[in-house]
């Protein structure tokens, strides 16, 4: 039967070819900018490691009151990041299965037979249980063990892109490199990894939620042995509180580095937030803090506290949404107008037998097939939109260029929206059509 | 002739599920219409204000040093020895931030110790006595920094007193909105005394993303030594910075073979990457709004074209009874119209609510009346101009089709 009616709506649509081509590109381009909007949205809004959402925290410390916080203008809970005292004794904590610090230094890298000068390059300063926490995947070795990290030992773990422009891609563990002049030891390479949004690291002046990872990475403590400044963000109490020297840098309460760590089960997060206000409580009693405030953060909570997903973004979606509504609009009248121009040839298909639901039926699948068409189409145009969209964000840091990648959820909803065409723009001029009385058609013929 | 038996409106009764949908396309487009242009208009003025800097001509250089002896204040000393002398080069200077760029710190500037009373929160430049003549901005009261005021930070002398400091116009206006800011006391960073001796003209520093406005930098007598790098900022004569870039990169770097050149953004460049997100919320927004615009009147066109065909006798039937061609034409149009202006009600509505959500929730400023005016007066003279073809159709119908079938 379904055969039969796709041929009737296939005569239907030769007959105004025109009215056809309207209605389905009309479909399409509001699919479209749906699924424009949509695919940056999800890539915006999504969790990149949500099956662990409920065993990773961020650790934020804020030495003042949530109330003196906000006076100051800055978000209750303070900064995102410690400062040295608090982010090496905090680690030292036994109670999480996995833990992390990270910060930025400025790093350069030599030793590369066939170039002779070194490059800066962007090293992520962090701890072994960094690797195994975020899961992030290897391509070659893996990440330095908890040994390497006390030393430090000379070890670091290359990008695959840098990788890919120090070697050619090739198997690199085990040769060496000279990273801000001093020998380190390879001992492993990524896969290609961006997580999107970089979850664990959202600061702006860090480069944002959509910042690359880093180039290379190396043990926490070669900062402080080397001396080598935070390249990151840092914040500090006031201008007269910034350091000038290393020292003074490591025993300030200026924050540049973040902190993460995994706490798999429900009691070890009872005790570690115990013990993180244990020791805020004794700062505080020590004169350093002026109040306990502490916070522990999952994956989700940490990606809606820093608003991440614009206001700009939401409201683009629903333009696109706007739009989608004006096309159904416009095809469900053009729809009306024709099958009831079309009414005679339902009245001699009722005289000869049909029934209203088979008219009602037979109606519904022809503008089941003007959707599924514009859906298809519309498929087409989101990609050119997809990739119109790459190119205006080219060479910019900014999400949409990030996102505007087609994957499966585009074809989702497509399709969930072609159903929705179907329902908005045929369901009544079907209906219509099928209670129509055939008499009045036939009188004249 | 009452209201309700005048023939228009008892054709649009007849059948008004044709117009109710064109009414309400009508109206949600002049809604997004309205909206999408206020914001798009406020988007152009925000790229429009000027940035108060030579972009065409100015570039930035970040210059780092591996080795622990590496001392920022001689190396850059050098480095601006050379540049200076260098032909082409209008001016050079050191300092740590980049304007137009986030790349920059920010302070709070108030006009009491402690953080008390008004703050403005501001971007800082540290930069030496070239630094007015580099970013090319002009003194409009007090003077430039003297050369024993710029002071080198170091270990030794970690938090020297800050004393000196030029600002812009906005921000001396924002900390001091009722007498002028020339010689006045300031407090950096809540403790930090300072003295404002000099304001510039408007000009736009670093962009740290921050609550304040664009203007509001604070220049300080400092060469920024701690970090083991530093940015340069050199202003070419016209046309010959990129020929001034290539040489000083090739200079710089062959006089330390150690020496790191990061990167070297042009200010032309900084600028169209600090504009990028508003230039393309501006294109997005008026390609929905024309693919908006175009896919109504296509609808008004094609259901014109239809009522046309479904009402081919009853128009002959007026043009026997004497309507001419042009009265037949108004109909349709007057038909148009009346469908349009209660699509515009709604759409009224419907735009000052959206306007009403963006303010709450985008801080757009409130939607003005005018764009409601103009955009009705838009979305009026497309819809009757998507409405012509198909009255112009109906006016061509022979009085005699009237009889044909009878």
């Amino acid at each position: 039967m379904i055969g039969y009616y796709l041929r009737m709506a296939l005569r239907s649509f030769r007959r105004s070819p025109g009215l056809a081509a309207l209605m389905v590109s009309a479909i399409a381009l509001g699919i479209a900018a749906c699924i424009v909007t949509l695919t940056v949205y999800h890539g915006m809004s999504s969790n990149p490691i949500w099956w662990k959402n409920g065993e990773l925290y961020a650790v934020t410390v804020n030495p003042l009151s949530p109330s003196q916080t906000r006076k100051a203008g800055l978000r209750t809970y303070g900064s995102d990041q410690l400062a040295y005292d608090d982010a090496s004794y905090l680690f030292g904590s036994g109670i999480p299965k996995r833990k992390a610090l990270l910060a930025f230094v400025f790093g350069t890298i030599g030793g590369v037979p066939g170039r002779s000068r070194p490059l800066p390059i962007m090293t992520r300063a962090t701890t072994a249980g960094f690797f195994r926490m975020f899961a992030v995947p290897f391509r070659y070795g893996g990440p330095w063990n908890a040994a390497a990290d006390r030393g430090p030992q000379p070890v670091m773990v290359l990008s695959d892109r840098e990788n890919q422009k120090l070697f050619g891609g090739a198997d690199s563990v085990g040769r060496t490199l000279l990273w801000s002049g001093h020998r380190f030891r390879i001992v492993g390479v990524l896969a290609p990894w961006h997580p999107l949004p970089r979850f664990y690291d959202l600061s702006p002046g860090n480069g944002g939620a959509y910042a690359r990872p880093a180039d290379a990475f190396v043990p926490f403590q070669w900062g402080p042995t080397l001396r080598d400044w935070p390249a990151g963000h840092m914040s500090c109490d006031s201008h007269r509180s910034a350091p000038s020297t290393y020292p003074q840098l490591l025993g300030s309460s200026c924050t540049w580095i973040g902190m993460w760590v995994e706490l798999p089960t429900r009691a070890a997060r009872r005790r570690f937030l115990a013990f993180l206000q244990a020791y805020a409580g004794a700062q505080r009693n020590a004169g350093r803090f002026h109040a306990v405030n502490v916070h522990l953060w999952k994956v989700s909570q940490w990606l809606s506290i820093h608003h991440i997903v614009t206001h700009q973004s939401v409201m683009l979606v629903n333009l696109a949404f706007a739009l989608l509504a004006v096309c159904l609009i416009n095809t469900l009248g053009i729809l009306l107008a024709k099958f009831l121009r079309g009414a005679p040839i339902a009245g001699v298909r009722r005289a000869l037998g049909a029934s209203r639901r088979q008219i009602f039926a037979q109606h519904l699948v022809e503008a089941g097939a003007l959707s599924l068409a514009g859906a298809a189409l519309g498929l087409l145009l989101s990609a050119a939109g997809l990739a119109g969209v790459r190119l205006l964000y080219r060479g910019s840091d900014a999400a949409y260029g990030k996102f505007a990648h087609f994957d499966f959820i585009g074809v989702a909803w497509a399709l969930a929206l072609a159903l929705v065409s179907t329902i908005v723009a045929g369901l009544y001029p079907a209906w219509r059509i099928g209670r129509r009385p055939p008499a009045t058609y036939l009188k004249s013929q | 002739m009452t209201l309700t038996s005048h023939p228009l409106l008892r054709a649009l009764r007849r059948n008004p599920t044709g117009a109710v949908l064109i009414a309400l396309q009508i109206g949600i487009t002049l809604a997004i219409l309205v909206n999408a242009a206020a914001i798009v208009t406020h988007a152009i003025r925000k790229m429009e204000r000027p940035t108060g800097l030579d972009t065409r001509d100015t570039f930035a250089m970040l210059v780092g040093g591996l080795s622990k002896h590496f001392n920022v204040y001689s190396a850059s000393s050098e480095d601006l020895a050379y540049l200076r002398h260098l032909p082409g080069v209008a001016a050079a200077g050191v300092t740590f931030g980049i304007p137009l760029t986030d790349n920059g710190g920010d302070l709070t500037v108030g006009r009491s110790p402690g953080g008390q009373g008004p703050t403005v929160t501001s971007a800082y430049l540290p930069v030496d006595r070239q630094g007015l003549r580099t970013l090319d901005v002009h003194l409009v009261a007090g003077r430039n920094f003297r050369a024993g005021e710029i002071r080198v930070l170091s270990a030794a002398d970690p938090h020297p007193r800050i004393g000196e400091v030029i600002v812009t116009q906005a921000l001396a206006h924002a900390v001091f909105p009722h007498r002028s800011a020339l010689g006045q006391s300031i407090y950096l960073g809540g403790h930090t005394p300072a003295t404002i001796i000099g304001i510039t003209r408007n000009f736009m520093g670093p962009q740290i993303g921050g609550e304040g406005d664009v203007y509001d930098t604070v220049l300080l007598p400092e060469v920024v030594t701690q970090y083991s790098m530093y940015d340069l900022l050199v202003r070419t004569q016209p046309g010959k910075r990129d020929a001034i870039l290539r040489e000083a990169t090739r200079h710089i770097g062959a006089a330390d073979p150690n020496a790191v050149i990061g990167y070297t953004p042009t200010l032309s460049h900084a600028k169209r990457l600090m504009y990028s997100g508003l230039r393309n919320l501006a294109v997005f927004l008026s390609f929905l709004t024309v693919v908006m615009l175009a896919l109504c009147c296509l609808g008004i066109f094609g259901l014109g074209t239809f009522n046309v065909a479904t009402r081919t006798r009853q128009i002959g039937i007026r043009r026997a009874l004497g309507a001419r061609r042009r009265d037949i034409v108004a109909l349709f149009l007057a038909e148009n119209a009346l469908t349009v202006a209660a699509g515009a009600i709604f759409g009224c509505v419907l735009a000052l609510a959206i306007g009403q959500w963006l303010t709450d929730h985008d801080g757009v400023a409130r939607l003005d009346p005018w764009y409601l005016l103009v955009g009705f007066a838009v979305l009026a003279l497309t819809s009757q101009l998507a409405a012509w073809q198909p009255a112009r159709r109906a006016a061509t119908i022979s009085p005699s089709v009237a009889t044909r079938t009878v």
